[in-house]
């Protein structure tokens, strides 16, 4: 064992030694950040204000809209019938963003149309709807009862329908809460796919430029294996570690600095009022939809469970994959050569998402419950499980699938010691399917 | 002391070695010659427990060969081979720890044999910067390193110039001078007859003979005989008369010759002696052994005879 630890110690050091490597620990997270950053940044597009022409020919709003209006939105009242294509054409109305067309019946049918010029953004959008329907629901509390509007606002609840479980009735098993063990699901099937590649191109290598019959005189060949296995799955874990780690600094840096406002609404430039509305709008809004998701990543994910389970299963799932690509490095006559057994691993790593998709939209169907235990797919399916929360007999399924992917995983490396053993000192085949089964049979 | 005891090993049903049975004494060169595909390799990749024989068992001073032999082991393939990334240094340091070495003792010998080849100053050169002969230089290091007892080298002088080739054959002349065992396999047959005490000639995965290099040239040689003498070739004529039959003649003018003669019948060299002196004004007569060329190629040609009968 003391030989595979200098063996993965030597293929740690010739990652981290490599260009390559020292670009892709620095770049990877960048670009991920990059990538975030203009999502957030440009993500709510349109224009940020607007100078907006309330036609109300019924004089409903009586030229009011609120006490305390939005800083980005200026209304102006014009109390005449407008349709739309005078206010496109018309050259007093050229001042105006958008027109907001107040019709007679609003109190019943409770609709209202805007035209605008240019598109409006989401936050802008957002605003203008809060504030036209504060006034409507003004003028209906005026019309049609004897309450104040305070006391109003206490009587008006929304009418919410829960979709519960009768299996689940807390709604634990949210869609939502899925998606983020499918992004780290991803994770691991992105860095094992490119780790992978690596233990093929290396065993590929040490095979082409001799070397392996030195070290071969020196260790044996399962030492040989584990150690580049370990080495690589450390250089591959470091960086995940550093990726990690910027990423976090920067969407740190994006919460408290860049994206303030995208992060707590209470900051939105304009929207002073009381807490009750604030949360109403959070509520209502799209903006809501928007933030949900990331309190959904900074808030609502139990990642004191979730990291332990994706460092085990990325552990597990690497050394279970990696078997297959040592293997095939191993037995390939040329680097080309290896290609061919390539792709069918590659369909079993996209097959991971397709249990991915199964287990969030059918938790019970047959199977998404087969995917658990399938080595394929089990880190995937676990992740978003615990992601999503587990039950009691959840856990069950968690610790086998991950028993299951372990013995799986010991099961598969023991075999690609036998290929390697027999295969890694021959070069310049063709590999074919009969040869393995020879290597396999010989000892 | 090696024992090589009755090995064998075939691949696809095709015999590389076949029964082959060896005694390699301790402090000897011991070369192993053969054509290619002979099975050299295969058995020299068996004594480095990099293959493992399908039958037979080879004993180690007495023991069974093991994982612990690894340390006391050196090897240099045929194939050279060392990661092109590494400096000459690390790459070093890295095959002498993983022969057994901590880390300080392998740093001191690595230190000790780049200053005794003189390359101290190619130790932070990568390995794909050297030159091929460089290359084979760093290789033989990486062989040496760790001080084993028994040295495998094959074909340890090919892609050395004639400067390199002295170097590493004064290096195994030490080695064997210090007690260490080497087992050579090679195609250069002056460097046999150079430092080989023994030799194994395999053919066709079989030991075809095993003896002292010595014996060998002696047993192939064809009972002839080179004079080197001044005189006349009349009276040489008459004096080699029917004993001896004249094979060949080089002349270095005044009347100086070279002749290689062959004895006829149960004739000696003393015989010739008599017949020649007084006669000619002889400088030297030496018996003249066949070279292991010679041995080599009568030996293969006398196997593939014999297995055509």
């Amino acid at each position: 064992m003391k030989n595979s630890w200098l063996i993965a110690s030597r293929e740690f050091m010739d990652r981290w030694n490599s260009r390559s490597y020292q670009w892709m620990l620095i770049i990877g997270p960048l670009v991920i950040l990059l990538f975030t950053y203009f999502l957030l940044k440009f993500g709510d597009q349109g224009k940020r204000s607007l100078r907006v022409l309330i036609a109300d020919p019924t004089d409903l709003f009586d030229n009011k809209i609120t006490s305390n209006p939005t800083q980005s939105i200026k209304y102006a009242f014009y109390t005449s019938y407008l349709d739309f294509e005078e206010f496109r054409d018309g050259n007093r109305f050229k001042e105006f963003d958008a027109f907001v067309e107040i019709n007679e019946k609003i109190l019943n049918n409770k609709t209202v149309k805007l035209f605008y010029r240019e598109r409006p953004s989401m936050e802008v959008k957002i605003k203008l709807k809060f504030e036209l329907e504060r006034r409507v629901e003004e003028c209906m509390i005026e019309q049609f009862t004897n309450l104040g509007i305070d006391r109003y606002r206490q009587i008006k609840q929304p009418l919410n329908i829960d979709f519960l479980n009768v299996y689940d009735p807390k709604n634990q098993a949210e869609n939502e809460k899925g998606w983020v063990g499918l992004f780290f699901g991803a994770i691991i099937l992105f860095f094992i796919g490119l780790f992978g590649m690596t233990i093929l191109r290396s065993t590929s290598k040490d095979k082409s430029n001799r070397v392996v019959e030195v070290l071969l005189a020196s260790v044996r060949s399962t030492d040989l294996m584990l150690g580049k296995i370990i080495g690589i799955g450390i250089s591959a874990f470091f960086q995940l570690l550093i990726w990690s780690f910027v990423i976090i600094i920067g969407l740190l840096i994006f919460k408290e600095y860049v994206f303030t406002d995208i992060f707590d609404p209470s900051k939105y430039e304009g929207l002073q009022y009381a807490s009750e509305v604030k949360n109403e709008i959070l509520a209502n809004s799209n903006f809501a939809r928007y933030n949900t998701f990331i309190d959904l990543i900074y808030h609502r994910i139990n990642y004191t469970v979730m990291l332990p389970v994706f460092l085990f299963f990325f552990a597990a799932s690497y050394f279970f994959y990696a078997a297959f690509f040592m293997a095939i490095g191993a037995t390939a006559g040329s680097e080309s050569d290896g290609q061919q057994f390539i792709i069918p691993i590659f369909c079993l790593l996209l097959l991971s998402f397709y249990a991915g998709f199964q287990t969030i939209y059918s938790p019970d169907s047959f199977l998404a419950q087969f995917f658990a235990y399938f080595p394929f797919t089990a880190a995937m399916v676990a992740l978003i499980n615990v992601s999503i929360g587990v039950t009691s007999s959840g856990i069950v399924q968690l610790i086998l699938g991950f028993l299951f992917l372990l013995l799986n995983a010991f099961f598969f490396l023991w075999i690609s010691a036998r290929l390697f053993e027999n295969g890694i000192l021959n070069s310049g085949h063709r590999l074919t399917w009969k040869t393995v089964v020879q290597w396999l049979k010989k000892t | 002391m090696i024992n090589i005891i009755e090995l064998s090993k075939s691949f696809n049903r095709k015999p590389a070695l076949s029964d082959v049975s060896l005694t390699i004494e301790s402090g000897q060169i011991y070369g192993l010659l053969g054509p290619n595909g002979a099975g050299k390799t295969t058995l020299i990749r068996i004594l480095n427990q990099i293959l493992t024989a399908d039958h037979g068992y080879i004993q180690v001073d007495g023991k069974l060969l093991n994982n612990n032999h690894w340390k006391d082991f050196g090897y240099l393939p045929e194939e050279r081979g060392l990661y092109k990334s590494m400096c000459v240094f690390d790459m070093l340091l890295f095959l002498a720890c993983l022969r057994g070495l901590t880390k300080n003792d392998a740093r001191t010998s690595v230190n000790y044999w780049l200053d005794k080849f003189d390359i101290s100053s190619w130790s932070k050169t990568k390995i794909e910067s050297l030159s091929k002969g460089m290359a084979q230089k760093v290789q033989f290091i990486a062989a040496v390193v760790h001080q084993p007892t028994y040295l495998i080298l094959d074909e340890p002088l090919s892609g050395f110039d004639p400067i390199n080739v002295d170097l590493i054959l004064n290096e195994l002349k030490t080695m064997k001078s210090e007690g260490k065992t080497i087992i050579l396999s090679t195609h250069n047959m002056k460097s046999v007859e150079e430092i080989c005490d023994h030799v194994a000639l395999l053919h066709k995965s079989k030991v075809i003979v095993e003896d002292k290099v010595l014996s060998l040239r002696e047993m192939t040689a064809k009972g002839e005989f080179t004079v080197r003498f001044s005189g006349n070739m009349i009276a040489l004529a008459n004096a080699l008369w029917t004993d001896f039959e004249l094979m060949d003649t080089k002349e270095f003018g005044d009347n100086r010759f070279e002749i290689v003669v062959k004895q006829r019948g149960e004739k000696s060299f003393d015989d010739l002696a008599n017949n020649l002196m007084g006669v000619l004004k002889l400088e030297s007569i030496e018996k003249r052994l066949p070279t292991m060329q010679e041995v080599f190629l009568v030996r293969i040609a006398k196997e593939e005879v014999e297995n055509e009968e």
